[in-house]
């Protein structure tokens, strides 16, 4: 099957529930839609009993300009070989993001990731609040824009301190004095004492 | 009977990497478990917002550390697909060379990691001299052992030596005859055969609710699903090849298929050493000087095939010079964290860790 | 003329007797040292190759070993993040005395590529005491090899001696753990 049959009925299936909001086709294997949050959940519910059976990435974009999160599911199909990106945008200030856990149930610990690292909130997934990858984390989602890790690093994890001026084999540092010297020498054989 | 709490910790030698498994036991049958990553955590995804695109390059290798150069290819075509950029023909091929030796050596390292839980060091010492050759080989193309930092956005750094022909095809024909050696002293053994035969069984719909590719599909459905020839990158559909499936997938039918694949990426290898055409290797992917390149907006995700499964980058630009979001997608991610969760409950003990080994799950990629 | 009077032969007192012993046991210690198999971090790759025989390690003497109650050497290969500092530090305080800490990578140095990431820690010294560094990036099984004949060096010149230095110094470890850890017994999930 040619696979620019596969990008119609993508299209078919899109277009049938919901209104997308942007349409990129990136190459013959890959389509991009953007829709509105309360299409989704219809949306992917489709694409599964068409045959976009797996789920290979869940996860979320930070955009602070426009006060946005913008959440990701990526779709695979193997019989059709293809891949689907539905993207949605949600608030930022209070995130809210129905859980897709019923359709798939792969998604609860990309969930619980997205949770830990953007502060999002899934209602029903049962366990999407405990923390995954961090412990005891004791500061803003890490992966907001606003967080500035080496502020961080340099708070909380005192580095090695060198001391200034490190020479290893002139512990005097008597090598500036050395060259000041062989320049005033090669000075003299040339000027014949004089300065320039 | 009460509960006991286990655990199969960090330090273990029977343990991949660094990541516990936490047990609920009763007696010898585990009641719950789940596993607990997150010790290898360095915040690469943060990291590589923060660097330009040609900078990323040092960092993006030590993503998965078994098979480095995946890492370098799935970064390299995401960023190739958003500038729209058509790489000279001599680099493909190159680029395939240096993955089939990638993926023969994270294969040879995995089989020969049978031999921690089952306590047979010996299939271990000769699986890993084998691989330090690989090293040896990557030493001489690319001038690192481990992170080679060789495939960059627009092709590949340099072209290889003169004389590595001969070494890769000495190399090769010395591998083939020792895969019989293999066979024996692993999967054929009559010692370890009561291990792996007939335990750790994977059935198709546990793979369809779990999210799990690569050989753990493939020896469960019974079907070629392999991206290398579903959605060919880098000239695979010009090279003879085999995609080896089973219908019956417990722990042996596994090893049998790894053992499989590194015949057929033999074959790949030598077809590549024939048919690659002269000419040049790199194509700049941006005017003037390197720290200003700039990578126009869009939202992509590009695949490749490891040894483990299906790993991709999904990369977002905004159209500056460092990208504005990289999401890695492990493949290790399901079979590791849902696998552990649902499926082991129900098996023995000392199963736990055949499971961590003959599913291929590397830690890393699931921490980042 | 020689004195034929008796005298008492001086005996040895107990600090020099404990010196000799000590010094009979460093020998056989530095010649037969086992290291614990604990692969913190991406260093860790390297130690296949060391261990089998491309370049083999059991010709110095050394060998791995299962449990942190009978190994000498505890391994610290890479980097560390937090989770695993609080593990490494209950793993170093089951070890027996005399043990030693080798730190491959520049990561335990300096921080390495990671020094600015939030979850990395910058200097190992402040934590756990230290003998022997190997720096690269990562080293070559050769690099990791000379570390290790440096360790017996250090203990042949009695300079490798961190696990005294851990109980002098106890206040100023546990003081700068509590400050990264925040408390170092480990809770999630499971430990409830």
């Amino acid at each position: 099957m040619s696979s620019i049959n596969n990008i119609d009925v993508i299209d078919q299936v899109v277009l049938s529930l919901s209104k997308p909001l942007l349409k990129d086709v990136i190459d013959q294997h890959q389509v991009a839609y953007e829709l509105e949050q309360k299409d989704v959940f219809n949306v992917l519910s489709a694409l599964k009993l068409k045959g976009w059976k797996q789920l290979s990435y869940l996860s979320a974009v930070d955009w602070p300009n426009e006060v946005k999160f913008e959440v990701v599911y990526i779709l695979m199909n193997w019989e059709q070989p293809s891949y689907v990106q539905i993207r949605t945008k949600i608030d930022r200030n209070q995130p809210v993001m129905p859980s897709v856990l019923a359709i798939f149930p792969g998604a609860k610990y990309y969930e619980r990731e997205a949770h830990e690292f953007f502060g999002i909130h899934f209602p029903g997934n049962p366990e999407y609040e405990k923390p995954l990858i961090l412990e005891r984390w004791d500061d803003i989602p890490p992966l907001r824009k606003d967080f500035d890790p080496s502020a961080y690093s340099a708070k909380k994890f005192p580095s090695r301190t060198y001391p200034d001026s490190f020479s290893v084999k002139d512990e005097n540092n008597k090598i500036l004095e050395k060259k000041a010297e062989k320049r005033k020498r090669a000075q003299n054989l040339r000027t014949g004492g004089e300065s320039s | 009977m009460k509960e006991m709490k286990l655990f199969l910790g960090p330090q273990h030698p029977g343990m991949h990497g660094n990541a516990s498994v936490h047990l609920f036991v009763d007696g010898d049958i585990i009641k719950r478990s789940y596993l607990l990553p997150g010790m290898l955590h360095r915040g690469f995804e943060k990291q590589m917002e923060r660097k330009l695109w040609v900078n990323n390059i040092a960092l993006i290798p030590r993503v998965c550390v078994p098979e480095p150069d995946i890492n370098e290819m799935s970064f390299a075509c995401a960023a190739e697909k958003l500038l729209k950029l058509e790489i000279p023909e001599r680099a493909h091929w190159i680029r395939m060379i240096i993955l089939e030796l990638a993926r023969i050596s994270a294969h040879l390292m995995a089989y020969g990691g049978l031999g921690g839980p089952t306590g047979n060091y010996t299939l271990m010492y000769h699986a890993h001299v084998d691989r330090n050759l690989i090293l040896d080989i990557f030493e001489k193309i690319t001038g690192a052992r481990v992170y080679h930092q060789y495939i960059v956005i627009g092709g590949v750094r340099m072209d290889l030596p003169q004389g590595i022909d001969k070494d890769i095809r000495d190399f090769l024909d010395g591998l083939e005859s020792r895969i019989g050696e293999y066979r024996d002293l692993g999967i054929d053994s009559a010692s370890i055969i009561k291990r792996i035969k007939d335990t750790i069984m994977l059935p198709e719909s546990v793979v369809w609710e779990l999210g799990v590719t690569g050989i753990g599909m493939r020896s469960a459905t019974d079907k070629p699903y392999d991206l290398r020839k579903v959605m060919p990158y880098a000239r695979y559909d010009q090279v003879e090849f085999d995609v080896p499936t089973s219908n019956y997938s417990d722990a042996r039918a596994r090893l049998d298929i790894k053992i499989k694949e590194v015949v057929q990426s033999i074959r790949i290898i030598r077809q590549c050493l024939d048919k690659m055409p002269e000419g040049e290797v790199r194509v700049k992917p941006g005017r003037g000087q390197s720290m200003r390149w700039t990578v126009p907006k869009g939202y992509v995700y590009a695949p490749v095939e490891s040894s483990r499964g299906e790993f991709g980058y999904y990369m977002v630009s905004n159209g500056g010079t460092s990208p504005w979001r990289v999401g890695v997608r492990g493949a290790s991610y399901p079979q590791g964290l849902l696998g552990v969760e649902k499926y082991l409950p129900g098996t023995r003990i000392d199963d736990a860790a055949l499971w961590i080994d003959t599913m291929g799950i590397c830690s890393p990629e699931i921490d980042r | 003329m020689i004195s034929t009077k008796y005298t008492v032969k001086q005996s040895l007192t107990k600090e020099e007797i404990d010196r000799k012993w000590w010094e009979v046991g460093d020998y056989f210690r530095r010649n037969s040292l086992w290291l614990l198999m604990y692969c913190t971090g991406c260093c860790a790759i390297e130690l296949p190759p060391s261990m089998t025989s491309a370049y083999d390690m059991e010709r110095l003497g050394m060998g791995p070993m299962a449990t942190p109650r009978q190994a000498d050497i505890l391994l610290v290969s890479g980097y560390l993040s937090l989770k695993t500092l609080r593990r490494l530090v209950y793993t170093y305080e089951q070890m027996s005395e005399p043990k030693y800490v080798v730190a491959l990578g520049s990561c335990p140095i300096n921080g390495g590529i990671y020094h600015d990431s939030h979850a990395v820690i910058n200097q190992l010294d402040q934590y756990i005491p230290v003998d022997t560094y190997v720096a690269g990036c990562m080293p070559n099984p050769e690099s990791v090899l000379n570390g290790f004949v440096d360790l017996m060096e250090g203990i042949k010149n009695k300079t490798a001696n961190g696990w005294k230095k851990y109980h002098e110094h106890n206040e100023w470890y546990k003081k700068n753990q509590k400050d990264v850890l925040g408390e170092v017994a480990i809770e999630d999930e499971f430990h409830q």
